[in-house]
This record gives C-alpha cells, sequence and structure tokens, in this order.
C-alpha cells in the first residue's frame, strides 16, 4: 500500500501536470489566434499597399479586382472566386477555379451572383447576355459536390453598382465573420479610391471636353472598338445631326458613305501610327481638309499604348473660294493688262509699216492719243493694283497735315464733279454740322482720292435727277452715333442692327449718300474685298474702274485710324461712310 | 401599422433581402450580432426585443458598414411597403 504521502504527492504532480498542460493549451491556442490576426492583418495591408499602388496608373475595376482574386489563396479557402461586371451590352462573369467543380456548381454562382446584382440594383439581370471566362482548374463532371458557402461583395464605384466579387466553396459552414469582413474591408477601400480619382479624371474630361466642344473643327474621338468616345458639336452640325445626343460609329459612316471611309482610315492610321490626311472632301456644300490620328498613351506605364484614333474635320471652304478667287484675279488682271498694250502693240506694227512717212499726221493725231490711253488705262490699273496691294500687306503710307479744312476739301471735290453732275441733272446737297472742326489732322491728297471714289460712285449708280448727299457731323466718344446722325439731320441708310463700333473714339463721321439703285444686301459685306471688286468689275465690262478704288479707300481711312462702312436699301439708294478721329 | 408583427415582417425581408445580396451567411452573422433580433436559419426574424426602431436602425448600420451606402438603397423598395414605419437615417 502506497503511503499517504506518496499518493498525495502523485496527485499534486498530477494535478500540476494538468494545470500545465492546460495553461500550455491556452497559451498555445492564444498564440495560434495572434497568429492568425498577424497574418489577416499582414494581408490586408500588403493588398491595399498593392491596390494603392495599381490604383495610381489604372482605374480599370477589372485590374483591381483581378488584384483582390489573385491575392486571395494566400488567405481564405475557396473552390471558385468570381465577379460579375455589368458592361452597356453584357455582363462579364469572370471565375477563377482553384478545385475542380462541375458545371452545376458554376450554374448555381451565376445564379446567385445575377439574384444579388438584380436586387442591389431593382432591376432583372437574368435575361442579359453573359460572357462568361473561365480560368484555372479545368471544370470536372466526375465532382457533384454543390455551393455550400459563398459569399458576395458588391462592387461599387462612385455610388454605382459595377458588379459583385463571390467567393463560393463547396464545404459547409467555411467562412468566418473575420475573414470575409476583411474582404468586405478591402474591397470598399478600392472602389473608395477609384471612385475618388474617377471623379478627378471626371473633372479633367469635363475641362477637356468643354475645349474640344468650343472648337470650330469637327473632331470625332473613338476608342480601339470604334465606339465614340467624344463628337463635339462642329462635327454633329457638318454631318447635320445636330439634334443627336450620342452619335456611333455607324451615324457618322452612315452620312459620310461614299465620301469618306472613316473606319478603314481609322484603322489604318492605327495600324501605321502615323496621321493620314484627306486634303479634301465635300460634305454637304462645304470642303473638309480631314486629319485621322492614332491617339497613343502618355502615361508613363502605358506609354505609347493605342488607345484610340481621333478624326478632324477642318472645314478649307473659304480657303478654297479665296484660292478661286485668286486664281480668276490673275487671269483678269492678265487680262486687263493684255487689251491695252495688245492696242499699243498693234499701232506700233502700224507706224512701223509707214517706212515713207506718208501718215505722219494720221499717226500723231489718231495713233498717239490711242497709244497714249492704253498706257494711262494701264498705268491705272498698274497703280491701282500696287496701291490694293500696299493696304492688303498695312504698308499704305500716309502723310497727315495738321490744318486740314475738310469743308474746302468736300467744296473743292464737289465742284471737281459738276460737269458729271450737271450731265445726269443731280442734286447735291453739302451739310457739315456746325460743331464739326474747323481743320483737323489728314492727308489731304488721300483724302482726295476717297472722296473722289464715294462721289464718282454716287454719280454713276444714281438715275438722271436723282439726289447726293454729302453730310458730316461730329461724334463724341461713347455716344450713340446713329442717335448723333438723327439729331444732326443726317438721313442716310444705317441703322442700329448696322452695329457700328460702340468703341468709336471721337471722330468726323463723313457719309455719302444716294437715291440710286442700292445695293444687294449679300453683295454688302464683299464691296470692301479686293479680289470681289476686281472680278465684279471685270466681269461687267466696267472699263472706268477696276473696282479697286473702295479696297483702296478702305486702307486709307483705316491709316488715319477711322473705319469705313456701306448701307443700303435695295432700289431705294446706298449710304458709304467713313470717320476720322479728330 | 407599428405593431410587432409589422416590425418582424420588415427586419425578415430586410434579412432576406440582404442574404440574396450578400449571401445567407454573412447576412445571418451580422443579424445575428444585433442585440434583441432573434433570426432563425432560414433570415426569419422570430422575436425583438427592445425598440423595434432601434433594431432596425442597428441592424441596417450593420450592412451598410459591411458594404456601404449601397445596400441601404437597395432596401427603399421594402421599407416603401412599410409607410407605417419610418425609414431608417
Amino acid at each position: 500500500m502506497p503511503s499517504l504521502t506518496i499518493i498525495f504527492s502523485a496527485s499534486l504532480a498530477l494535478i500540476a501536470g494538468l494545470a500545465f498542460y492546460v495553461r500550455s493549451r491556452f497559451l498555445l491556442e492564444k498564440m495560434s489566434g495572434k497568429e492568425k490576426e498577424t497574418g489577416r492583418k499582414m494581408y490586408e495591408l500588403a493588398i491595399l499597399k498593392e491596390l494603392g499602388d495599381r490604383i495610381g496608373y489604372s482605374l480599370d475595376v477589372h485590374e483591381i479586382i483581378d488584384i483582390i482574386t489573385g491575392s486571395l489563396r494566400q488567405f481564405i479557402e475557396y473552390s471558385a472566386v468570381s465577379y460579375m461586371l455589368i458592361q452597356p451590352e453584357k455582363v462579364i462573369f469572370k471565375v477563377q477555379l482553384e478545385k475542380s467543380v462541375n458545371r452545376g456548381f458554376l450554374n448555381e454562382i451565376r445564379e446567385r451572383m445575377l439574384g444579388s446584382l438584380s436586387a442591389l440594383l431593382d432591376k432583372e439581370l437574368s435575361k442579359s447576355v453573359i460572357e462568361e471566362v473561365l480560368s484555372g482548374v479545368i471544370l470536372s463532371e466526375d465532382t457533384n459536390e454543390p455551393v455550400r458557402s459563398f459569399f458576395n461583395i458588391p462592387l461599387v464605384i462612385g455610388e454605382k453598382v459595377v458588379g459583385v466579387l463571390t467567393v463560393s466553396d463547396t464545404k459547409p459552414g467555411l467562412y468566418k465573420e473575420e475573414e470575409m469582413t476583411i474582404l468586405y474591408k478591402i474591397t470598399q477601400q478600392a472602389s473608395k479610391a477609384v471612385s475618388k480619382l474617377q471623379e478627378v479624371v471626371r473633372m479633367e474630361q469635363r475641362k477637356l471636353n468643354s475645349m474640344v466642344e468650343s472648337m470650330a473643327d469637327g473632331i470625332v474621338m473613338t476608342d480601339n472598338d470604334y465606339r465614340v468616345l467624344v463628337a463635339n458639336p462642329a462635327v454633329k452640325t457638318l454631318l447635320g445631326l445636330v439634334s443627336a445626343r450620342e452619335l456611333s460609329i455607324f451615324d457618322i459612316i452612315e452620312h459620310v458613305a461614299g465620301k469618306f471611309d472613316i473606319r478603314s482610315k481609322l484603322e489604318e492610321s492605327i495600324k501605321l501610327g502615323k496621321v493620314l490626311e484627306v486634303p479634301e472632301v465635300i460634305l454637304g456644300e462645304r470642303f473638309f481638309q480631314i486629319f485621322i490620328s492614332p491617339v497613343k498613351s502618355t502615361a508613363a506605364m502605358t506609354s505609347g499604348e493605342t488607345l484610340g484614333g481621333v478624326v478632324i474635320f477642318h472645314d478649307i471652304t473659304r480657303e478654297k473660294e479665296l484660292d478661286t478667287l485668286r486664281e480668276d484675279f490673275t487671269s483678269m488682271m492678265v487680262h486687263e493688262l493684255r487689251s491695252p498694250l495688245d492696242g499699243i502693240n498693234k499701232i506700233a506694227e502700224l507706224i512701223m509699216s509707214d517706212r515713207t512717212h506718208k501718215h505722219a499726221e494720221k499717226v500723231v493725231h489718231e495713233y498717239v492719243p490711242i497709244i497714249h490711253k492704253s498706257s494711262s488705262d494701264m498705268l491705272r490699273l498698274v497703280s491701282n493694283l500696287l496701291d490694293a496691294a500696299k493696304v492688303e500687306s498695312g504698308k499704305y503710307q500716309i502723310f497727315k497735315e495738321p490744318i486740314g479744312d475738310i469743308r474746302k476739301l468736300v467744296a473743292e471735290r464737289v465742284k471737281f464733279f459738276d460737269p458729271s453732275v450737271k450731265a445726269k441733272q443731280l442734286v447735291v446737297k453739302i451739310e457739315i454740322s456746325a460743331d464739326a472742326p474747323g481743320s483737323m489732322s489728314f492727308d489731304e491728297n488721300a483724302l482726295v482720292g476717297v472722296f473722289n471714289n464715294f462721289i464718282f460712285n454716287a454719280i454713276k449708280f444714281t438715275r438722271d435727277g436723282g439726289k447726293i448727299a454729302i453730310q458730316a457731323f461730329l461724334h463724341q466718344r461713347g455716344k450713340d452715333v446713329i442717335d448723333e446722325a438723327r439729331r444732326n439731320g443726317v438721313s442716310w441708310f444705317l441703322k442700329e442692327a448696322d452695329q457700328v463700333s460702340k468703341d468709336l473714339p471721337s471722330s468726323l463721321v463723313v457719309a455719302i449718300t444716294d437715291n440710286g439703285v442700292g445695293i444687294k444686301r449679300e453683295n454688302l459685306p464683299l464691296l470692301f474685298n479686293k479680289f470681289r471688286q476686281f472680278q465684279s468689275a471685270a466681269m461687267s465690262g466696267d472699263k472706268k474702274g477696276t473696282g479697286l478704288g473702295l479696297v483702296i479707300a478702305k486702307g486709307i481711312i483705316e491709316a488715319h485710324g477711322g473705319l469705313v462702312g456701306a448701307a443700303s436699301e435695295e432700289g431705294k439708294g446706298s449710304t458709304f461712310y467713313f470717320t476720322l478721329p479728330i | 401599422m407599428e405593431n410587432k408583427e409589422q416590425y418582424l415582417k420588415l427586419l425578415t425581408e430586410i434579412i432576406k433581402k440582404q442574404a440574396v445580396i450578400l449571401g445567407p451567411d454573412i447576412a445571418l452573422l451580422k443579424a445575428r450580432s444585433i442585440s434583441g433580433l432573434k433570426v432563425s436559419d432560414d433570415c426569419a426574424v422570430t422575436d425583438i426585443a427592445g425598440d423595434p426602431k432601434e433594431v432596425i436602425q442597428q441592424l441596417v448600420n450593420a450592412y451598410v458598414e459591411l458594404s456601404g451606402q449601397i445596400v441601404k438603397s437597395a432596401l427603399s423598395s421594402i421599407f416603401e411597403k412599410y409607410p407605417g414605419i419610418n425609414k431608417v437615417e
């Protein structure tokens, strides 16, 4: 029989051993729990860092979700991790299989994810087109395990549901609250970061869009799948699609069919990686020069990557018109010079053939005046052309004298035209307001040219017995010219709608008004255009002028710091006016 | 309208909808973490203790904390069916 002491000692040892065991188990369990907790924390930090790095250069939701799903294996057990992303025309269903499952498992996951999305959006998605992408281990019909554990994480960007992420397994009750919570937390943080950055990007996009929208050139930008990303109002106008909210590539293809193959050109430009140019395309009634260029990324990580293409429609209608005018102008100018030269040449031949000088008297009295007339016409034409060229290049020089008298100048000019006025039985009225300065600074010779031109035109385009008024009044800076004219009793064809410059400095306003044939409204803006004037003068067979007088007059007045204009009512008459700053 | 039955029904609908959205495991775990709420395995609320409005608020907060404000939006249609019960903030 063992003694009581031994039994007691053994009992004590047993209790101590038991206590040690219990304590050790407790400590081990505690350590294991801490390790797990540390592991979870480490995972959370690592994945958040990776997401932070990635979000720095990509806001692609696919890529961000791929990072989360790609790292899950080290943290949580699963048969499949999958995500669904809602696209405009389909739903992408991407599955990474870690363990072999059958089609039934996959279908069940798909239905649950669609159910989750439908509940989130309050919208039935079961009939959507689903694009399935499988990766990882292969499906096997040998297994017959259903989904026993799963949880869904809604994917939200900018308060908008974009998809759902699902972790699933064949084992029941697999997922613990802590693990699931960490994944929700990570996804939420990624979603917040992407949302914030997307908002920044959107703000920048809005700025860029405003700039593109205000551009006169039509601009279309597409992605690599030819989806239209940007179409500014100018392009909608030129395509006749002003009311269209959004344009598709098919809208554009349809409207430029047979004139410009936008899709092929974009394809070619992207493939070759260079800018292509279509020099001239007629769309509607206008000419366009079209540039097609690939759009490449300049971001550090994706530098050089093709993002899509851009098409720029540059309206060259005006340039085309000017080219045509220039060509016509040159050929007409040559023609105008050729006629008098031809006359001189013919007469010279005649004189040379008269070796005996039998017709010397005829030569002197008949031929020499013709030579003089022809050479004078040529000289006038060349002078006018030179003056017009100087005006155009801004090199027309005036020589102002400080004591110019406008009243005297007008009176002399009217006297100069007296024979023509009498021949047409015209009535010429001169009205210069009392406050018009007695002496002003201007180039008298140059102003004589301006008056000659305006008065000559007034006589020419006024019917016999008509009236011409030469009126002048003082304009005060900041006052309304139309109102001032009314108060000075000036009757002219200018109205408020003609909008004489509001910033006009204090000036003498001179107006020559007739009650002649008037000018068509559409021709008014062309009056001071060199090419137009010469063209119309040449075409009308007008032998008395090159039509450049108005262009030169405009140059003279502008050189004085004034402005020139005209207003008219067809059939009632015209007003030509100019201003001279005082 | 504001009787216990209505609250039980409303809470059951909330949990069942969250079970569809988030999955039944996590929806139940979160619901059962709310004191005063008894929930069966099929997501039905069998009893509420305390102020039911407070319980609803706590439940919705738990789901919002987990997956964001979007889950609250998804519950709007349920609250519309119970006009006598104030919508949570």
